[in-house]
């Protein structure tokens, strides 16, 4: 299916790298890494160089912490929205926020896509991608508030929860006016779920792709690559990328990530493989 | 009895010329831009001279050459090895009835370290050689030594069959891979 984010249109077979881009002094991975303005400006113009198509902007870490309101997130984030687009017109913008509010602004700044991570916790934020022609990314959490940690969570079958309420999800964007093909399905690994289900979702993500929409996964570093190997943070690069390519053999199209040039070229040498992709120079035995 | 020919192209008969083995970025993109335009050039009633590979390769330059330049009706056949066979009858040639050949073939595949068959010291001079005679309009080589340097010239020396073809038009002459290739052009 062709994606269209706003005014950039991609093919049917192109898969998207999506940079995260932090404007947080506390998130798992980068550590307030690209907190200060600066920094994330930096952080942009690298991916890019690197051959991001999509950059994620997130005002408030995934995880627990310091309550951070809708004021405080929209001074992380909106200002630097307009910033990047005003300095890079042709990247996707993409803004990872739950709120309509902080979706609105970002929107009115120039972004193209609401990352919406919590899974439709605020019902409006359709109506705001809607209002914008922006695109959005439907995630599946099982119903967790917000920045919480799962804490016993079982599902009868966590694959049919996460087609079932993403499609939902979809559906209910579609309707609300959001067009068709800026509309993007995540099972949103470890949200709402322990290691198990994260790794059940990966071994199985072809019946996600299977439902039509565009699959983004978001694999990176996360802590169900660590406890599979029992690795913490900053040693999960292999184990992501593994992941990365059961998930792109089985089709997804968006790589939600920290290392644009690895998760690219193993996108890419898995979809050569798959005879989705031409080698990109071939001579050997060819002469 | 042979006709009087026209025009003859000479391209090589590396199979990254053909469709099915492309990948996104063109490995002989130089080579493949002479060799359409020589092709282009030779009209649209064409046969093809080489090996069974080469035939092959010939083939789909052709069709890709009939898509590039919209000549309509090309045609081709592989020589049945005694001398090239001239036109069936039939498709139009460029001028004067006389048929155009595209043949197939290539110098040693010993250029260099990295070369299909290694290096050789021989190739250079080998290729040098043929590479005189080919642009005098008459092929000669050691068979012997050809075959020892994985040279391609089962079409090349079909040449020598056609007639004094005069001095050729070089296109392309280059080894970019320790394979010698060339596009050249005879007749009018």
């Amino acid at each position: 299916m062709t994606l269209r984010l706003r005014t950039n249109e991609f093919a049917d077979d192109a898969t998207l790298m999506m940079a995260i881009v932090n404007r947080t002094p506390d998130s798992f991975y980068d550590k307030g890494a690209t907190w200060a303005e600066d920094k994330a400006f930096e952080r942009v113009a690298l991916v890019a160089e690197q051959g991001a198509e999509i950059v994620d902007i997130g005002g408030i870490k995934a995880a627990p912490g310091v309550e951070i309101d809708a004021a405080e997130e929209k001074s992380r984030v909106v200002d630097f929205v307009a910033r990047v687009r005003e300095a890079f017109p042709q990247l996707v913008i993409s803004v990872d926020t739950w709120r309509a509010e902080v979706g609105d602004a970002v929107c009115a700044a120039g972004a193209d896509v609401l990352n919406d991570a919590w899974g439709g916790a605020d019902p409006e934020l359709v109506d705001v991608a809607a209002a914008h022609g922006a695109g959005i990314i439907c995630t599946h959490t099982g119903g967790a508030t917000p920045r919480t940690r799962p804490y016993r969570v079982e599902y009868d079958d966590v694959v049919r929860s996460a087609i079932d309420d993403t499609v939902a999800y979809a559906e209910r964007a579609l309707a609300a006016g959001v067009p068709r093909d800026g509309i993007v399905i995540d099972p949103a690994h470890d949200f709402g779920k322990n290691t198990f289900h994260s790794l059940e979702l990966t071994r199985r993500l072809g019946e996600m792709v299977e439902t039509g929409w565009p699959v983004l996964v978001s694999l990176s570093n996360k802590d169900f690559v660590g406890e599979s190997l029992d690795l913490p943070v900053g040693e999960r690069l292999v184990g992501t990328l593994a992941a990365t390519s059961v998930a792109a053999l089985a089709g997804a199209r968006i790589y939600r990530v920290h290392e644009v040039v690895e998760t690219r070229l193993t996108v890419d040498m898995v979809n050569v493989i798959a005879g989705r992709l031409l080698p990109k120079r071939a001579i050997r035995g060819l002469q | 009895m042979t006709a009087a020919v026209n025009r003859v192209v000479l391209v090589p008969g590396t199979l990254a010329l053909l469709p099915e083995y492309a990948g996104r970025e063109d490995p002989v993109a130089e080579l493949r831009a002479a060799a359409l335009a020589a092709i282009a050039w030779l009209g649209p009633d064409v046969q093809v001279v080489g090996d069974e590979q080469g035939a092959r390769v010939g083939a789909a330059l052709l069709e890709a050459a009939a898509v590039s330049t919209t000549l309509a009706g090309a045609r081709c056949s592989t020589s049945d090895g005694g001398g090239p066979s001239t036109s069936d009858g039939g498709g139009s040639s460029t001028s004067g009835g006389a048929p155009a050949y595209l043949v197939v073939g290539n110098g040693s595949a010993k250029r260099t370290e990295k070369a299909p068959g290694a290096f050789d010291e021989r190739a250079e001079a080998f290729d040098a050689g043929l590479g005189a005679s080919l642009r005098a309009g008459w092929p000669e080589f050691d068979a012997r030594l050809a075959e020892q340097l994985w040279a391609s010239v089962e079409g090349i020396a079909r040449l020598g069959s056609l007639g004094d073809l005069g001095e050729a038009q070089v296109d392309y002459d280059d080894a970019p891979y320790g394979v010698q290739y060339w596009v050249m052009r005879w007749g009018a």
